[in-house]
């Protein structure tokens, strides 16, 4: 099977939305759609709790296996970016089938980092061939710690036998291949684990067995269930990388996987405020529609300025894989973090805009918003949960701190990240995924210059206003990073810390993608007086405040022009099918009640 | 009757053989079905007598007592607490409030032998917005026509009766509508259409139905008091089930935040149990804090529907909001210690993915957040100009949860403009001479809530028109939003500090440090004092677990 070939990400997601809205034929109206038939199969697989079958084919059809394939091993996959907007494409369809289907690109990703030619070779094939591949971490009394893995592979015939039970895992029962964690050496130690590629076709029978689906409270119809090995004896060529390396690889691996998350929150996101923006549109209260009061538009628009914040944030990261690779460690956390949840906090109130709406399964929408609310939950626990993402940034609290104090960026690589939806990035440097940032972070370590430029160079109204006051906070941030002590265990108050120095990085993203793009989208409303960077702005500085519980800022120069607009396009995009982001894509046509 | 008997007849929620326990809670809800064994024990209980005056036969003459045994229920499964409880709660004080002798009679006979009365207010296309509601009775000989569509509506297939809301006016004046109530199997047949059940997210064992009315003949004797007086009684009666339902909420956080703990201490990570991270203690700590907080706001106002009813206008839907707000907000932090847990639908935990949706109504039922604050709004200017400069303090007893309390009476309550607020004077009394700078935290809490006062005045008395109505800036939404953080914080000291020291000193630090976070601004607590505060929190949450009590302020023995 050979990827579809497209000049540009944009062109390459309209051709996988068609290929999504055709997988349940043409709706009633005969017109495929979000309203259509491609919609109400959504709801049903959910509501049957069945495996979303027909889209996933659909997407093996388009081609998008090729995309989680390096180019070397015959693939597509040699931009983030573009597999970012290909699984934000899925994901606002039915986030369902993206974790479904994403979860081959999260297994194979060690596979690319630390195995031989051949492993490479046979894991291409299968992939580009649509089989998936599941990545098998968890274990049932170990979720987050790897270290304390308790599944072991100890050495026989020159091999390896596989014993313990990896549990709850994406795909654990359908995939043919799993990239296994497991314990070769001491207990708790960071050289202690090993990974393996795992065949299960050759596996002695007997010697493996499949645990149930588990049903779960979103992604009803996903594989989420777990494999037991009992004596799984293993060739010695099934090791990846050398024995000891499990833990680095796929802390490593990670950096790749979390950061591609985002795109699943962005979709989830994307679809909820359409839904939302359009009934916002049509619901009359008191004789008028809501669209036409300050408090719902209020609302529109902040949900509307976070998707924007998030996006900037995962596409930025997306293509910082390739240009900041080396501060992967510290952009992936922060990107898992924060955009699923923004979204989270946009589903929320987006809630309350539709009301009986949000919780209902079968009256606006063939109940979509409820089920994208439930599936989304899942976004900010998998591949590395919010807390443990914190954590994560809190090790590299010095490291920031330094950078930050001698304004260390990468320049090249930093323009290189931040020009979302320009020329493509030049290839992954795999080796240059470390598990520590070394510069630290060159998207906020170049806010300082960003906001001194904005101050002297033309700019939108308020926008350097704003930018000056992200940065402050941006400094303040840092005191307090500096504060905290090393510790195995950090306070509380080194997550709460951690949580705003990801709204500073989503700030500096927005800023930066802002300002390399501004020529390039210039006409489009959103980019209209910088409406949607101000709004991103404004929101996340008022999230800062509240997290590290200081004064509400004070408006900048044009805030209280920027709901009304915002309010108004984003209503009139879910209607047209325009973008309803900044770096969006259209949304082909269909309705949606 | 008392809470303490439902709890005792429906035992210790983990034991999976009880017919009443989480597992078969748990079953019913997949099955999208009202648990019956626990239907069959409210039956038992007679818990619909907790709903009827004692005038009329019943259990009800204190709104705690009735509230305390709800979330009873609410703690053990909300789509029973909703399906068999609230539903015909709400119908049935509207009777109480407006109905003639006859109806209240007919109405406490029907509940006392275990039936059911929905109510059928809700119409898809209107929402909390009722005054436009378009279902309509039209005279007709010498009583009246229905027709039209109701939605959404819990039980309405199977109750008995329903109180059904209709405009009987032209135009969408507050007096163009009228409630009646109507027997089930007194009307004439095809007049009366159900509709297919309406399926959901949450609450998924609660039959939500809908009707169509077409032409129905309904004699004189149905309409609940006046023509044209539905709106009135409607917002009489929310006074009273609006202060209840903050109340209920507690329930289901209680158990939430137990499946929590429980969690922690048993499982382990990183080489320690979860317990043993700080994070983790911190985060239940605060939502036993927002626990805390909710029982002593609703607590207060429950209390105050006896002891200051011409306040309840303010006070029922300050209390709806603002604890709704808290109950989801502490959902989501404690979805984010349980991780996975929180996601799986069988295993140890599972209650908690279950309860999690089932509170996901609290943003739009009975009221939604956005149209309490828009019933705040109006009130605002003159509470700013009036009553609290005049500062006239509630009575101790407002404050003296489970002290004794003269019977309900809701022909006290009224849906006008009250003169006093009771509570706020009580802030002032404790504020009084309070500084920022204050060696005891409580005195800086009340120095900051009285400031936060003083801007709020400020700003409420500087409304304009506009600001009062549906059509007010996200600035006026914003200060009645802080009015109901103010409101709760000096409950919340009242409860504390005018009837004696029962109450843990860390658990007030705590609930302040949560009530002054949703008010904005620097913290009053140093990080030090923050940090003992949830560590005291914390040790005394996972005692009052390890002792089978409740986390509210009660710390009542349970079952389990």
């Amino acid at each position: 099977m050979t990827a579809a070939v497209f000049g540009t990400g944009r062109a390459l997601a309209a051709a996988l939305d068609a290929a999504l809205l055709e997988a349940a034929g043409p709706g009633p109206d005969g017109a495929p759609g979000p309203g259509g038939a491609a919609g109400r199969l959504s709801a049903e697989l959910d509501a049957a709790e069945e495996f979303p079958a027909p889209f996933v084919a659909r997407l093996d059809a388009f081609g998008l296996p090729a995309y989680y394939v390096p180019a070397e091993w015959g693939g597509a996959g040699a931009d983030h970016e573009i597999l970012a907007r290909l699984w934000r494409t899925v994901a606002r369809h039915d986030l369902s089938t993206m974790v479904a289907h994403g979860k081959t690109y999260l297994g194979a990703a060690s596979v690319w980092l630390a195995g031989d030619a051949g492993q490479a070779r046979t894991t291409a094939d299968a992939v580009l061939a649509g089989h998936p591949v599941a990545w098998a971490l968890s274990e049932p009394d170990h979720g987050a710690d790897l270290l304390d893995g308790e599944l072991t592979a100890t050495v026989q015939d020159g091999g390896y036998r596989l014993d313990g039970v990896k549990w709850p895992v994406n795909n654990a029962t359908r995939a043919p291949y799993l990239t296994v964690l497991a314990r070769t050496g001491a207990a708790g130690g960071a050289r202690g684990h090993s990974l393996f590629l795992v065949d299960r076709a050759a596996l002695a029978p007997g010697t493996w067995r499949a645990l149930p689906k588990e049903p779960t409270h979103g992604i009803r119809g996903v594989d989420i269930s777990g494999i037991a090995f009992e004596g799984a004896a293993l060739p010695s060529g099934a090791l990846l990388g050398g024995e000891g390396t499990g833990i680095e690889t796929v802390l490593r691996a990670l950096q790749l996987t979390r950061t591609m998350c985002a795109a699943l929150s962005l979709g989830a996101g994307e679809h909820a405020l359409r839904i939302a923006a359009a009934f916002t549109a049509e619901r009359i209260i008191q004789r008028r529609p809501l669209l036409e009061r300050a408090h719902p538009r209020a609302s529109l628009g902040r949900c509307a300025a976070l998707l924007a914040a998030s996006e900037a944030a995962a596409l930025v990261g997306s293509r910082s894989i390739h240009s900041l690779t080396g501060e992967m460690s510290v952009v992936s956390a922060l990107v898992k973090s924060v955009a699923p949840e923004l979204t989270d906090t946009v589903l929320g109130e987006l809630a309350e805009l539709l009301g009986a709406r949000s919780f209902l399964t079968g009256v606006y929408a063939d109940g979509a918003f409820q089920k994208i609310w439930r599936d989304h939950r899942i976004v900010s626990v998998f591949d590395g949960s919010t807390p443990v993402n914190r954590a994560a940034l809190v090790q590299q609290f010095p490291r920031l701190v330094r950078g930050y104090a001698a304004g260390s960026v990468d320049a090249a690589g930093l323009a290189e990240a931040v020009a979302v939806g320009g020329a493509p990035p030049g290839p992954l440097d795999r080796d240059a995924l470390t598990l520590l940032s070394r510069r630290g972070c060159s998207v906020v370590q170049s806010l300082p210059a960003l906001a001194r430029s904005l101050a002297t160079g033309p700019a939108p109204e308020g926008l350097a206003e704003h930018a000056a006051a992200l940065e402050a906070t941006t400094a303040a941030v840092h005191d307090l990073m500096a504060a905290v002590a090393p510790a195995a265990r950090p306070p509380m108050a080194a997550y709460e810390i951690a949580a705003a120095y990801e709204l500073c990085y989503a700030g500096a993203a927005c800023l930066h993608a802002w300002s390399a793009g501004r020529h390039r989208h210039q006409g489009e409303p959103l980019w209209q007086d910088g409406l949607w960077v101000r709004a991103a702005l404004r929101a996340l500085r008022a999230s800062l405040a509240a997290g590290l519980r200081t004064a509400p800022p004070d408006p900048a120069p044009g805030d209280d022009r920027i709901d009304e607009p915002l309010a108004r396009y984003v209503a009139q995009a879910a209607r047209t099918g325009a973008p309803v982001t900044p770096f969006g894509a259209p949304m082909p046509q269909g309705g949606h009640s | 009757m008392t809470a303490a008997a439902l709890d005792a007849l429906l035992g210790d929620a983990l034991d999976d053989h009880n017919p009443v326990g989480h597992a078969a809670v748990l079953a019913a809800d997949e099955r999208q079905e009202m648990l019956a064994e626990g239907e069959r024990a409210l039956d038992t209980y007679g818990l619909n007598a907790e709903f009827v005056p004692v005038a009329h036969g019943g259990r009800l003459e204190r709104a705690d007592r009735l509230a305390e045994v709800l979330r009873t229920l609410w703690r053990r499964d909300p789509c029973l607490g909703l399906g068999y409880g609230f539903s015909s709660l709400i119908a049935s004080v509207n009777i109480w409030t407006a109905g003639d002798e006859e109806q209240r009679r007919r109405a406490a006979d029907l509940l006392l032998a275990n039936g059911r009365i929905a109510v059928a207010f809700h119409e898809l296309a209107h929402g909390n917005d009722f005054a436009h509601a378009e279902f309509a009775a039209r005279p007709h000989a010498d009583g009246w026509l229905l027709s039209g569509r109701k939605e959404v509506v819990a039980n309405v297939r199977r109750a008995e009766a329903m109180v059904v809301f209709a405009r009987t006016g032209a135009g969408a004046g507050s007096r163009g509508h009228s409630q009646f109530l109507l027997l089930r199997d007194g009307l004439p047949a095809g007049a009366l259409r159900d509709l297919p059940r309406f399926h959901s997210s949450g609450m998924r064992g609660v039959q939500l139905g809908g009707v169509e009315f077409t032409d129905c003949p309904v004699p004189p004797g149905a309409l609940i008091g006046s023509p044209g007086q539905g709106i009135e009684v409607a917002l009489r009666s929310y006074q009273t089930t609006r202060s209840v339902g903050p109340a209920v909420y507690v329930g289901p956080l209680d158990t939430a935040l137990r499946l929590v703990i429980r969690c922690s201490l048993d499982r382990r990570l990183y080489g320690g149990a979860v317990a043993d991270l700080p994070y983790v203690r911190a985060a239940i700590a605060r939502a036993w804090a927002d626990l805390l907080a909710m029982d002593a706001f609703s607590g207060v106002v429950l209390r105050a529907l006896h002891l200051e009813p011409e306040a309840m206008a303010v006070y029922a839907p300050a209390a709806k909001y603002l604890t709704a707000r808290i109950l989801l907000d502490a959902f989501d932090d404690l979805r984010a210690v349980l991780g996975a847990r929180s996601y799986l639908r069988r295993g140890p935990y599972a209650m908690f993915q279950k309860l999690a949706r089932d509170v996901a109504p609290a943003t739009f039922s009975h009221v939604s957040l956005a149209a309490a604050l828009v019933t705040l709004l109006p009130q605002l200017p003159r509470l700013a100009r009036r009553a609290w400069p005049d500062g006239r303090a509630a009575a101790p007893a407002l404050f003296d949860l489970g002290g004794d309390l003269p019977a309900l009476s809701l022909d006290r309550l009224s849906p006008g403009m009250p003169r006093h607020d009771g509570v706020i004077g009580t802030l002032l009394k404790i504020a009084d001479g309070a500084r920022a700078d204050d060696s005891d935290p409580v005195r800086r809490f009340a120095a900051r809530c009285r400031d936060e006062l003083e801007a709020l005045r400020k700003g409420c008395a500087a409304l304009g028109p506009e600001d009062l109505t549906i059509d007010a800036s996200p600035a006026a939404f914003a200060l009645a939003d802080r009015y109901t953080a103010v409101l709760a914080a000096a409950s919340v000291l009242g409860v504390w500090q005018e009837c004696g020291t029962r109450y843990p000193a860390a658990a007030l630090l705590g609930v302040l440090d949560r009530l002054t976070g949703r008010m904005g601004g620097p913290p009053v607590l140093t990080p030090a004092e923050r940090a003992d505060v949830e560590r005291r929190l914390f040790d005394l949450a996972v005692e009052r677990c390890l002792d089978s009590r409740l986390l509210d302020l009660s710390a009542r023995r349970v079952p389990s």
